[in-house]
């Protein structure tokens, strides 16, 4: 009598612990003192903590006080109190040994049965993962390229013709003792993995039918002949295959741990009633969907998650078999043979994918892990069954690998794009000079009566022609300025610019054309103006532009100036006008290219239309700002432009840096 | 003595304003409309300077420079490539031709003679 009571007691608790054991949500059970009394398996793996540094420590103290977390303080000690149960209780914390984690917390507390103790069941879902992979999608190649490299996991991509590896993550360099360099172009096989024990090609085979490959529990060679266990994970990846290799030396480590803690355990005395209620708590904390079924495959307990996630109701579930809830929607053949075949031989199975459409809730990919419990009274069995959705998860792994793919055909597409461009530009560059030789040259010649004289008509009329095809030609300039700005094409060529000299020179060349118009051209050029480092072809064409722009559309009578001063980081350049300015519709404009404001100078002015964006393109190439100011139409303009004392490029250069070019 | 200049350009406009600028200023002027009607006056009338369009009809400029730079009886005739083709994509070609030099077309009549004038020894 007293030992079937015991026996039945145990019995309570092997299926709590089992339930603990096979879902994959990490566990926490704490007694009222807040001291850690079991966890899963899941936990340690997870949060990288020891079982001999876990159970009977304060939660707050595990792994070197990580785990003193003020919101779970709140957690446990304000909020649990009142309210025994709560769920999808958001927590982040920066853990020391696993890095920032994102983490939902639901809580049960229990009232044990004898005593006035109080047990806190804690299920832990990381959810860190699931907000990167959505991230991922949404970011796509970067963050990819982030996490392949941050991963704890050793990647290998390798070339699906030739099984070599064309590009590894420093976890993969790490583990297996080779440094990146090394390891590309060789084979797995060259580098101590799965040594004669895969068929690359059939593997290949099959993950690009989507069927999953792994060899669990390997041992590899590293290059300094170490062996290290390992799991491997082959993952189709468009034009390369993955390979994951994961370092399972410290799980196998934990396992063994965890068996000891499981028999010291044994000790604590959890009457039978008590042990069933926890089992039943643990089953409707985890939100992953559980389900436990005896020897005849009829359901003995779902957990709450069970039904939302399968839209089944509780009277329809309990009780039945298995294939028949909802219907007969879970006659599933893959779950037959795992029920039926593989359970009897192996008591326990993880990761058994099944994928099935079900007529409430459409097709499913899941990953089922399955114990069988022996029961210690009687000769009965208890199947647990933890369910893992992961069609979300493959959907957005497709759509990241969808994406990828994209990227890479855009980036490629871009190339070829950018490359056309230039052939095109280089072409027309050529193709329009050529015409432009002949009648710039021989427009000259003639207007310079080379070859004798003309008359007054004639030379007016060679004239005409040699201005409108120099104008031309200034055209052809800068439109291929600003296509070589745009394209990152624009080189500077640097050297030290006496800068005060400089502005006074090329005043000089726009004096003429301001007197012409009656114009009066006022000078501030400060005595203590730096000389800059810059191109000097440039800052002479920014200036000139400037300066025949403030004449161009200044009418009769009217001002400019050039005011030049010493600035924090270089020099500051006012050219001013008290010209036709600029109306606040027109402010974005003006530096569309080809804009020009339709007012009776506009008529007398020469010009392209291109000269300001063309400057301001070229300030900032040089590492300045460029500015346009107007109070308004015919209140005259101020272009405010900077030149640093040393332009960007200049480091650049001494460096010859990739990035400059 | 008149200074010899052997202008190669497939270009008949460009060939002709050419020639009559050199002219003008005194040169006495060679000209060939292909490389390799180029290659065969400077061997036999060895210009002191020689003018060569980049883009000729049956082979680079570049490639032409480099045939008169293997033979001695040419290796040492400075070349000034004028060219319509002014973009930094193909400069490495011409700067690769020793004692060579580049001016851009349109060209300007102006200083064409001068220009040319200082490449001459």
């Amino acid at each position: 009598m007293k030992d079937k009571k015991k026996n039945k007691e145990l019995d309570a608790r092997i299926y709590a612990e089992s339930i603990i054991n096979t879902v994959r949500e990490p566990l926490i059970v704490l007694d009222q003192d807040l001291r850690v009394v079991t966890v899963s398996r899941s936990f340690y793996d997870i949060f990288k903590v020891k079982p001999e540094e876990t159970v009977g420590q304060l939660i707050y103290d595990l792994g070197n006080k990580q785990w003193d977390i003020p919101k779970l303080r709140e957690l446990l000690e304000t909020i649990l109190p009142q309210k025994a149960t709560f769920d999808n209780y958001e927590v982040e914390h920066d853990f020391t040994t696993i890095g920032r984690r994102t983490m939902l917390l639901n809580a049960r507390q229990i009232e044990r049965g004898i005593g006035k103790e109080r047990i806190i069941l804690l299920a832990i879902e990381d959810i860190t993962e699931r907000k990167l992979s959505e991230n991922m999608l949404k970011e796509s190649e970067e963050r990819y390229r982030r996490a392949f490299e941050t991963s704890l996991d050793g990647l290998l991509l390798l070339d699906k013709q030739t099984g070599t590896i064309v590009n590894t993550n420093p976890a993969a360099a790490k583990m297996l003792g080779y440094s990146n360099k090394d390891l590309l172009g060789k084979s797995l096989n060259d580098v101590g993995v799965l040594k004669g024990a895969m068929d690359f090609k059939k593997d290949l085979a099959k993950i690009e039918r989507a069927e999953p490959v792994s060899y669990k529990d390997v041992p590899i060679t590293t290059k300094e002949g170490k062996h290290i266990d390992v799991d491997i994970y082959l993952i189709d990846r468009a034009r390369v295959a993955q390979c994951n290799i994961r370092d399972i030396t410290e799980r196998k480590e934990i396992e063994a741990g965890l068996e000891k803690t499981r028999k010291e355990l044994g000790v604590t005395k959890i009457s039978e009633d008590t042990a069933r209620e926890f089992a039943e708590s643990i089953i409707n904390t985890v939100r992953e969907p559980l389900i436990s079924l005896d020897q005849e495959l009829r359901v003995v307990a779902v957990s709450r998650s069970f039904y939302e996630v399968f839209k089944v109701k509780p009277e329809e579930t309990v009780g039945q078999l298995i294939y028949d809830l909802g219907n007969k929607q879970w006659d599933i053949p893959k779950l037959r043979e795992l029920l039926e075949t593989i359970l009897p031989q192996k008591a326990t199975f993880d990761n058994y994918e099944v994928e099935h459409v079900f007529a409430t809730i459409g097709r499913r990919i899941m990953l089922l892990n399955a114990r069988q419990i022996q029961r210690v009274s009687g000769k009965e069995r208890v199947i647990l069954l933890a369910i893992e959705d992961i069609t979300e998860r493959r959907e957005i792994e497709k759509g990241l690998e969808k994406a990828h793919k994209k990227l890479q055909e855009l980036a490629a597409e871009l190339k070829r794009a950018t490359r056309a461009k230039s052939e095109f530009l280089a072409n027309m560059s050529h193709e329009l000079r050529t015409p432009l030789n002949s009648i710039n040259g021989f427009s000259e010649v003639l207007y310079d009566e080379t070859f004798g004289p003309l008359n007054e008509k004639q030379k007016k009329y060679v004239n005409n022609v040699l201005t409108s095809g120099k104008h031309l030609l200034l055209l052809i300039n800068q439109i291929l300025d600003m296509a070589k700005v745009e394209a990152g094409k624009m080189n500077l060529s640097l050297s030290t610019l006496p800068m005060k000299s400089l502005l006074h020179e090329i005043s000089l060349l726009v004096a003429d054309m301001a007197s012409k118009g009656k114009i009066e051209m006022l000078l501030e050029i400060a005595e203590d103006l730096p000389d800059i480092k810059a191109d000097e072809l440039k800052v002479r064409e920014i200036i000139y532009n400037l300066l025949s722009n403030a004449v161009k559309f200044t009418p009769e009578g009217g001002k400019i100036g050039m005011r030049a001063k010493k600035a924090d980081f270089g020099i500051e350049v006012v050219v001013w006008d008290t010209g036709i300015g600029i109306a606040p519709e027109n402010a974005e404009k003006i530096f569309a290219g080809f804009f020009r404001v339709d007012t009776p100078y506009s008529r007398v002015t020469e010009g392209t239309g291109l000269g300001l964006p063309l400057s301001k393109k070229l300030v900032e190439l040089h590492g300045g700002n460029f500015s346009v100011e107007s109070e308004g139409l015919n209140k005259g303009t101020q272009v405010r432009f900077t030149l640093p004392i040393i332009s960007k490029k200049a480091a650049c250069d001494e460096e010859k840096s990739f990035d400059c070019r | 003595m008149k200074k010899r200049v052997l202008i190669v350009d497939d270009n008949m406009d460009s060939l002709m304003l050419e020639k009559d600028l050199l002219e003008i200023a005194g040169f006495e002027v060679f000209e060939a409309k292909n490389a390799a009607d180029g290659i065969a006056v400077a061997r036999k009338e060895k210009p002191a300077v020689i003018i060569m369009d980049v883009r000729l009809p049956d082979m680079r400029g570049s490639k032409a420079a480099m045939i008169l730079r293997q033979d001695k009886e040419t290796n040492d005739i400075p070349i000034v490539f004028v060219t319509a083709s002014v973009m930094a994509e193909g400069k490495e070609e011409i700067n690769a031709i020793t004692n060579s030099g580049f001016i851009g077309k349109p060209i300007n009549t102006r200083i064409f003679a001068k220009e040319i004038r200082q490449f001459i020894k």
